[in-house]
């Protein structure tokens, strides 16, 4: 079943143009959820939700403006394009869309769709997953893990006669496990996903990400507090590159660069990172998280490279930056939902693959701080200042790991982080996310191969420096 | 009753549900954008949902739809049903018996509706124009918007609750820039109200400039142990975060660093917190809960005593406690646990005079990282950005400072609050006044 009617689609973009409008743009979307989680051991709560609407954009004398609405009948979509040509009827700015060029690609193969499968075997992988992470020890006192899917179609037609669908099908296991020992409590979380359909689980061991996070969580118990100072750090691969994500690719967008709001602004051509780092985003990856056919504009996604060996080769558009900046568009146009309006987002962004080993990284440095795994942060846009929390880190001395460090965070600014960027690794792998921005969360993928910062600020409850940490 | 609830809950019977509950809202929103004295964009809607929760032999299930046509809700009724099936039976799972609430007055403003689109676009162009010319080191501004919505929340459930109430809301929001040389600070404001009539332009526009301006030239400090004050923006924040803990749902999961902990001093003696649902200025406010359970006070930490946790019906059940009338939601989810207007109660010293309590200290503008707080156990190493304090005035701007510690331990070492409460979103609508520290370890150079 199509999402609409071509002939409603027609009706509704002309009812906008007879207003007097230069471009329609309108966004349909179907989006069917379903969630499952598994707490104490018992299965809490099995969800599942529909999210139908459309969302018509129009452009009247240079003025963009957006309405949205639930109510898909005839009458309903008809009185949003009266609307919006109405409010829109201001007129008096000088907006005008990029041309939008390129063949739309396929969808992402599922083999399975999720919704095909009953909520029982589900259930049987998550409560496989909550065993396995309780049988790690018994300082594992609590496990929470969910699965969630979701089935997002859709439609983008424009008063060019454009007329792209897109279908994204994600799913996606969670486990959060707390260990605890003498008053002492610690936690880590995994959250593998993929643009697959119920077939991720047949090379996806929900069991062994359970294991990994209860591990983990576990021994942090034993960590001892981070040392504090400025030292180099090595980040480690996957989502690791959530700090090239927010401290650099954020500033990388459009829309923050038309502005001026980021320190990346007017330095395209100039060499903004140290001479070995090539960053990327890339829409057409297979399967990955924030992979789509067709961006929400309906403008067929590229690969893009953003920094080539140090200098800075591109922003990410959408058509309206695209079209006040006089450049092609990029496929980065997204939204969240068809309540939203589109924004110049990243899709899958990472920085690529360099020559060393992570051994070779390791015993290069002869004093540091290995954050293998990054959690939370926040990001500056305009300055670049970022703190991420490190979840799982270890010191380095005498170039080997020693022990593991708890309650570290890491302080910077990331234009200036890219410059001390001294080694990269071979290991580059993606990690699924969703980012934030302007109150729209959409899916991304982040990643990086092992890399080191040659002296970073690192934030950590340990008051002694970590030259005397020896018990 | 709304006849799409009364033939739904007879639907649910009829599928032999034991009881059903709706939860439907509907709203509108407004949003203008501008930038260089245009439009950058306007958002008009309206919009709608339903969220649909049954229960059946003390298993809940749950599902929610943004599509009104008669055979999305008919699949919404099955969908709840089948999910029910799977999850697990819990006495605790009903639904709470009706209780009369009291009218919350003064949630809504009619003018939302009533105001001309152009005056609120007026709003927004007047916001970025003075923002560019109160000082000379701030010419842009780089988000400049005026947004406003009304939302209508209904109730109804098997046992004869039939609840309604109208909320609105105006904002005004202005990010601006400032330089000098070839630095860029950003300044951000905002300011809140029922309607457009009760935003404070002036306001906004100096803070949001004050803010950027005032952080050029900051730089790193050497590492210090010195008083610490906290911007009633800041501290605010760092409630949010502990906001959380207060849920008896994290209690229960082990998710709340303030578990098992009632009756235990957990704050300064100065330190009182409440979560208060019918504050008249609270953004938050409701006369009742997502359960439709009548929203009341709740003294959270009394004299830096915890008095004890949020519910809503099933943890309340589950702990042989009552309701606090603390279920959040909305269509798409479950009741949670969570606060609404959470406040730290102001003391009555001025600002200025608890400045003048510090010698040689830091205030602190901004505090990031607070996501990567565990909250679990309360332990964090945050980023700060302020302004040196000197024989009680702020003087030269500083930033890449961090701070490591514990919730509860900083809570602990509250030695005076003053007087000038404000809010902000973060997690709930958080109030709080200007907060002094003792000596905490801050590291810098």
């Amino acid at each position: 079943m199509p999402l609409l009617e071509q002939s409603l689609v027609d009706s509704v973009i002309k009812r906008a143009l007879r207003s007097g409008a230069d471009f329609v743009e309108l966004f349909v979307e179907r989006k069917r959820n379903q969630s499952i989680s598994v707490e104490e051991s018992k299965v809490q709560r099995v969800n599942s939700g529909n999210d139908l609407g459309a969302g018509l954009r129009i452009i009247h004398q240079g003025t963009v403006s957006y309405v949205y609405t639930e109510d898909l009948s005839e009458d309903g979509l008809l009185k949003t394009a009266d609307l919006a040509a109405q409010i829109g009827r201001r007129g008096g700015g000088r907006f005008a869309f990029a041309e939008l060029s390129g063949a739309p690609r396929p969808p992402q193969r599922i083999d399975v769709p999720p919704d095909s499968v009953g909520a029982e075997a589900k259930i049987e992988l998550l409560l496989e997953a909550d065993q396995a992470a309780r049988a790690v020890s018994g300082a594992v006192k609590q496990v929470a893990v969910g699965y969630g899917q979701s089935a997002q179609e859709v439609l983008v037609a424009t008063s060019e006669g454009i007329h792209h669908a897109d279908s994204r099908t994600r799913v996606r296991l969670m486990v959060h496990a707390v260990a605890e020992r003498n008053g002492e409590i610690q936690t880590a979380m995994e959250a593998p996903g993929m643009q697959r359909g119920f077939e991720f689980f047949d090379d996806t061991s929900a069991a062994e990400y359970a294991r990994a996070a209860a591990e983990r969580a576990v021994a942090l118990l034993d960590a001892a507090p981070s040392p504090a100072g400025q030292m180099a750090v090595i980040i480690g691969n996957e989502f690791g590159g959530v700090l090239f994500h927010e401290a650099c690719g954020h500033g990388l967008e459009a829309d923050f660069v038309g502005k001026g709001s980021t320190v990346f602004t007017g330095k395209i051509g100039q060499a903004v990172a140290s001479p070995i780092v090539t960053a990327i985003d890339d829409g057409t990856l297979p399967s990955r998280w924030g992979t789509l056919a067709v961006d929400d504009e309906g403008v067929p996604t590229r690969r893009n490279v953003l920094i080539q060996d140090g200098v800075l080769v591109s922003y990410m558009y959408d058509r309206l930056r695209a079209g006040q900046q006089n450049h092609p568009v990029t496929g980065n146009g997204r939204r969240q939902s068809y309540q939203h309006l589109p924004i110049p987002r990243m899709t899958n962004t990472f920085i690529a693959a360099g020559a060393h080993t992570v051994e070779d990284i390791i015993a290069a440095t002869p004093r540091g701080l290995y954050a293998k795994k990054l959690g939370a942060g926040q990001v500056d846009v305009t300055t670049g200042d970022f703190v991420f929390a490190v979840t799982e880190g270890y010191l380095i001395e005498g170039g080997r790991i020693g022990r593991p460090v708890r309650g570290a965070t890491i302080v910077g600014n990331g234009p200036r982080a890219l410059h001390k960027i001294d080694m990269v690794a071979n290991d580059l792998k993606l990690a699924p996310g969703t980012c934030g921005k302007e109150g729209q969360g959409v899916p991304v993928s982040v990643g990086q191969p092992t890399i080191r910062i040659s002296e970073l600020t690192v934030g950590g409850t340990g008051v002694v420096p970590a030259g005397a940490m020896r018990q | 009753m709304n006849p799409i609830g009364e033939s739904l809950l007879a639907r649910c019977k009829a599928q032999g549900a034991e009881d059903a509950e709706l939860y439907i809202s509907r709203g509108t929103e407004f949003t203008v954008r501008v930038y260089k004295g245009e439009i950058e964009s306007l958002v008009s809607a309206e919009s709608r949902g339903i969220g649909l929760r049954t229960f059946r032999e003390h298993r809940v299930g749950f599902s929610y739809t943004s599509d009104f046509e008669p055979a999305a809700l008919d699949s919404l009724v099955d969908e709840a049903l089948l999910n029910g099936r799977y999850n697990h039976a819990d006495d605790a799972n009903v639904l709470p018996e009706p209780r009369p609430f009291e009218v919350l007055t003064g949630l809504a403003s009619p003018a939302v509706a009533g105001v001309d689109p152009q005056r609120k676009i007026d709003f927004a162009l007047e916001m970025e124009r003075r923002a560019t010319s109160l000082d000379a080191r701030v010419r842009r501004v780089s988000d400049a918007m005026y947004s406003d919505g009304s939302g209508q929340v209904a109730i109804y459930n098997s046992r004869g609750l039939e609840a309604s109430f109208d909320r609105t809301v105006a904002y005004g929001v202005l990010e601006t820039i400032a330089e000098q040389d070839s630095e860029m600070q950003s300044g951000f404001a905002f300011t809140h109200g029922r309607d457009m009539d009760e935003l404070d332009l002036a306001g906004v526009v100096k803070e949001a400039v004050e803010n950027a301006a005032g952080l050029l030239g900051a730089r790193p400090v050497p590492t210090a142990s010195v008083p610490v004050v906290l911007h009633p923006h800041a501290a605010a924040m760092i409630l949010g975060v502990l906001g959380s803990s207060f849920s008896a749902d994290a209690v229960i999961k082990r998710r709340s660093l303030l578990a098992g902990k009632v009756g235990e001093s957990v704050a300064a003696e100065i330190v009182t917190i409440t979560d208060d649902p019918r504050l008249p200025e609270g953004l938050a406010s409701r006369p009742f809960d997502g359960e439709g359970v009548p929203a009341e006070r709740n003294e959270l930490i009394g004299a830096g005593v915890l008095k004890g946790y949020l519910h809503n019906t099933y943890t309340a059940r589950r702990t042989n406690s009552r309701s606090t009338g603390s279920a959040v939601r909305s269509y798409k989810s479950v009741p949670e646990v969570g606060v609404s207007n959470l406040v730290l109660k102001p003391g009555s010293l001025s600002r200025e005079a608890l400045l003048a309590r510090v010698s040689n200290g830091l205030h602190v503008s901004q505090l990031s990282g607070l996501n990567t707080v565990n909250p679990v156990s309360g332990e964090f190493s945050l980023g700060l950005t302020g302004h040196w304090i000197e024989n009680g005035r702020l003087t030269r701007p500083v930033k890449e400072l961090t701070v490591a510690g514990n919730v509860i331990a900083l809570l602990k070492k509250v030695v005076a609050v003053a007087d000038d409460l404000r809010f902000m979103f973060a997690g709930g609508f958080c109030g709080s006044p200007t907060v002094l520290i003792e000596e905490l370890p801050v590291g810098g150079l």
